[in-house]
């Protein structure tokens, strides 16, 4: 491959360089830490929830702080935390690397991505900071926190229901975080298709990357309408636009919900990517069914499209078209029950590397699946006029979301941090936050389900006794505690084994790898490689391991 | 293997053309945004008694007839130039690229008309929102677009476009074709159909 070097002329302080750089790696690294701080900032605001439900009638947090909280918790983890995470932390990082490319094919853009991110970020969360700042200090309400509950439904949201500034500065903040997403979409499909190595057909393609281009076509296609819906509720609140003020509410119901059931596979398939690199390097053994992997992947993209009414059985839906949308949410399980199997017999058999990746895996398949069957009965009409909006439909998404995508993160995090800054994470603390996060996620949300059959609606501020909700609820806190200590465990890990540079030295290829990341130093260059490496199978580190077996193309 | 040497991407063979998928790829994008926009307007349709709503005029079709014709002889150039800059034809690029850019102006003026003679605004019902939405981003979009059309026409006087390097023209042109189609859209269901 032609490569010319050229030297630098001028070298940049390290501030001026991390805010002008247009290195994926770079932009990776700050996506990564802003939201993992958001993920921080919004778990403070779940132990906050928790702390209130602690015991019934607690007066620990007010009403209006409470629902504030809960928006805040949501969007945060949400549009802050998981898809950034994820898609602009993990994604940007890693997969020009997969796919053995030197940079993104928009750098500049990409550059852009990010810094709107930021804007959104401190949009969406600096009028509410403010708010707590303005109450701690006794300058009274500002009126710059919104308590909408993530999904706004009008009319609630609406001017008339809710004056406060704090709403528009929210919504705004949102909708620039959708275009950053939607720009950053743009730059990962053309990147993953268009630069991938010589030799690296699409079914070569390593399965993060996979699922990466899966999720940056639906941030594509469901992202541009929830911004729509957006500006139409911000036009309507600030100019006096009538889209939602006289409409059927339902309106906005579907705006919002065409985007926000397909979010909740932006949020799990690079997840599930993720898991996908991992298990079969730990289990040392090739995937189990590749093709069935990536078409399932594909499917869960298609038809989450097609499944957004759900959400909507109890708002007085046509019941043909709840059926049908019962029947499209049944229909989706097949997909992810397929991957579920796979990653199933990617381990059966494999002699296993028990370190932390592999576990934080191991707990995503485990939790995933309760979430995943528990959401095949919320799609049921009957199941979900009995249970919507009680707190079953908060443990199942959490199930999903957090044993899902924060299982996934966490696996990433020790198994691809070594690549980041050379240094292994300890498997010790490793282990032990894994046994607490488990444990304590567990514990926080399986007595949710049970609250939720026995009424408890989500929501809610405060409840009285005697309703046989109360042990339960402290279950759930000392739960929440409990996920807390073990992140904190992480950060004291990431701290001392990677920050003070104690952790061993990761060399390339800590972990006998399969995918291009491994082939580069660790942290790799900044172009990555010197020359574009060229792929013979969809295991190219592998080959590289047994040259005496990659002649043919085909292991297995 | 030092960090501090850096390599340039334009080097690398693969990147060639990536603007033109790019802009593709963005394109199916904001096709979205229009849906979001135009379900919106579907559905205030049918759940509506009647539409327009009583007591609010049809608004004239003359000025959108114009402005059909402006669009259609700003498509034709934005072709004349796509075509000029494929055979190397400076002229007709610049030509092309002119009058596509004009006319995309004038479009957006004889909008702006349009607007100021429509018997209701954006504030007056449901309908007047949505009527007035679809046509204040089809104005963005077209602005978009002219904006676009500038930095070819500047590149082009520059002499950086030529038959090897016209990706950036490609761009535009799709970009255009788009915006010319969503207007047939916009056009038959807010005038012809309503």
């Amino acid at each position: 491959m032609a490569s010319i070097s050229i030297p630098v002329e001028k070298r940049k302080s390290a501030l001026v360089d991390w805010l002008t750089t247009v290195d994926h790696k770079k932009i990776g690294i700050v996506y990564m830490g802003l939201s993992f701080f958001f993920f921080i900032f919004s778990g403070l605001l779940a132990l906050a929830i928790r702390t209130q439900l602690a015991a019934p009638g607690m007066k620990i947090i007010n009403q209006e702080f409470y629902n504030q909280a809960f928006t805040m918790h949501g969007t945060g983890m949400i549009f802050l935390f998981t898809i950034p995470f994820l898609v602009g932390g993990f994604g940007n990082y890693f997969m020009p690397i997969q796919v053995g490319a030197r940079d993104m094919a928009f750098p500049k853009m990409n550059a852009f991505s990010l810094w709107l991110y930021v804007f959104a970020g401190l949009m969406m969360e600096g009028g509410f900071i403010l708010s707590i700042i303005a109450n701690a200090t006794g300058w009274g309400d500002l009126g710059l926190g919104s308590n909408a509950s993530w999904n706004a439904y009008v009319p609630y949201s609406t001017r008339a229901f809710s004056p406060q500034a704090g709403v528009d500065v929210w919504l705004i903040g949102i909708a620039l975080n959708g275009i950053s997403g939607t720009l950053g979409a743009v730059n990962i499909l053309v990147t993953a298709y268009s630069l991938r190595a010589p030799g690296m057909s699409v079914w070569r393609l390593p399965m993060f990357t996979w699922a990466l281009l899966t999720t940056a076509v639906m941030v594509l296609l469901a992202t541009p309408v929830l911004t729509a819906g957006l500006i139409m509720l911000t036009t309507d609140r600030n100019f006096s636009t009538q889209f939602f003020t006289t409409a059927d509410p339902r309106m906005w119901q579907h705006v919002f919900w065409f985007y926000s059931h397909p979010a909740v596979y932006i949020m799990v398939l690079p997840a599930m990517g993720v898991i996908s690199e991992i298990l079969p390097v730990f289990a040392r053994k090739p995937i189990f069914g590749l093709k069935a992997l990536m078409i399932s992947t594909a499917l869960i993209a298609l038809l989450g499209f097609t499944t957004w009414a759900h959400h909507m059985f109890v708002s007085g839906v046509n019941p043909v078209v709840q059926r049908f949308f019962m029947f499209t949410t049944m229909l989706i399980a097949v997909p992810t029950g397929v991957k579920i199997f796979n990653w199933i017999f990617t381990l059966w058999g494999g002699s296993l590397n028990m370190k932390t990746p592999l576990l934080m895996s191991i707990g995503f398949i485990s939790t995933f699946t309760i979430g995943g069957i528990t959401g095949v009965f919320l799609g049921m009409i009957p199941i979900d006029q009995q249970l919507h909006n009680s707190y079953f439909v908060v443990s199942h998404f959490h199930y999903v979301l957090f044993g899902g995508s924060v299982f996934g993160i966490f696996g990433g995090l020790f198994y691809w941090l070594p690549k980041v800054y050379g240094r292994m994470l300890n498997e010790k603390l490793g282990t032990i936050q894994f046994w607490l996060m488990m444990i304590g996620f567990n514990l926080t949300f399986f007595p949710q389900y049970i609250l939720g059959l026995l009424g408890m609606p989500r929501r809610t501020a405060t409840y009285i006794p005697d309703r046989g909700w109360d042990l339960y609820n402290l279950l759930s806190s000392i739960g929440a505690f409990t996920i807390a200590f073990a992140v904190l465990i992480f950060i004291i890990n990431f701290v001392i084994y990677i920050v003070a540079r104690k952790g061993e030295v990761a060399g390339d290829d800590p972990w006998e790898g399969n995918s291009l990341e491994w082939m580069t130093p660790s942290p790799p260059p900044e172009y990555n490689f010197k020359t574009i490496p060229t792929v013979h199978s969809e295991r190219p580190l592998w080959d590289l391991r047994h040259p005496e077996l990659a002649d043919s193309g085909k292991h297995h | 293997m030092d960090g501090r040497q850096k390599l340039q991407p334009i080097h690398d063979p693969r990147r060639k053309n990536l603007g033109l998928f790019g802009a593709i790829v963005f394109i199916v994008s904001e096709s979205m945004f229009f849906m979001g926009v135009f379900l919106v307007w579907f559905y205030l349709r049918e759940t509506s008694p009647a539409w327009p709503p009583l007591g609010i005029a049809r608004p004239n079709i003359a000025l959108p007839v114009v402005n059909t014709v402006i669009m259609a002889i700003s498509t034709i150039a934005m072709i004349i130039a796509e075509r000029g800059v494929a055979r190397d034809n400076q002229r007709a690029l610049i030509n092309g690229t002119a009058i596509a850019a004009a006319t995309g102006l004038l479009f957006m003026t004889v909008m702006i008309l349009e607007f100021a003679s429509l018997g209701f605004n954006p504030t007056t019902n449901a309908f007047g929102s949505s009527f007035v939405m679809v046509l204040v981003f089809h104005v963005l979009r077209v602005f978009a677009g002219v904006v676009i059309m500038a930095v070819v026409l500047v590149r082009a006087l520059l002499g950086q476009l030529n038959s090897s390097r016209r990706a950036l023209v490609q761009a535009c042109a799709v970009y255009w074709y788009f915006i010319a189609s969503i207007w047939l859209i916009v056009f038959y269901f807010l005038y012809i159909k309503l």
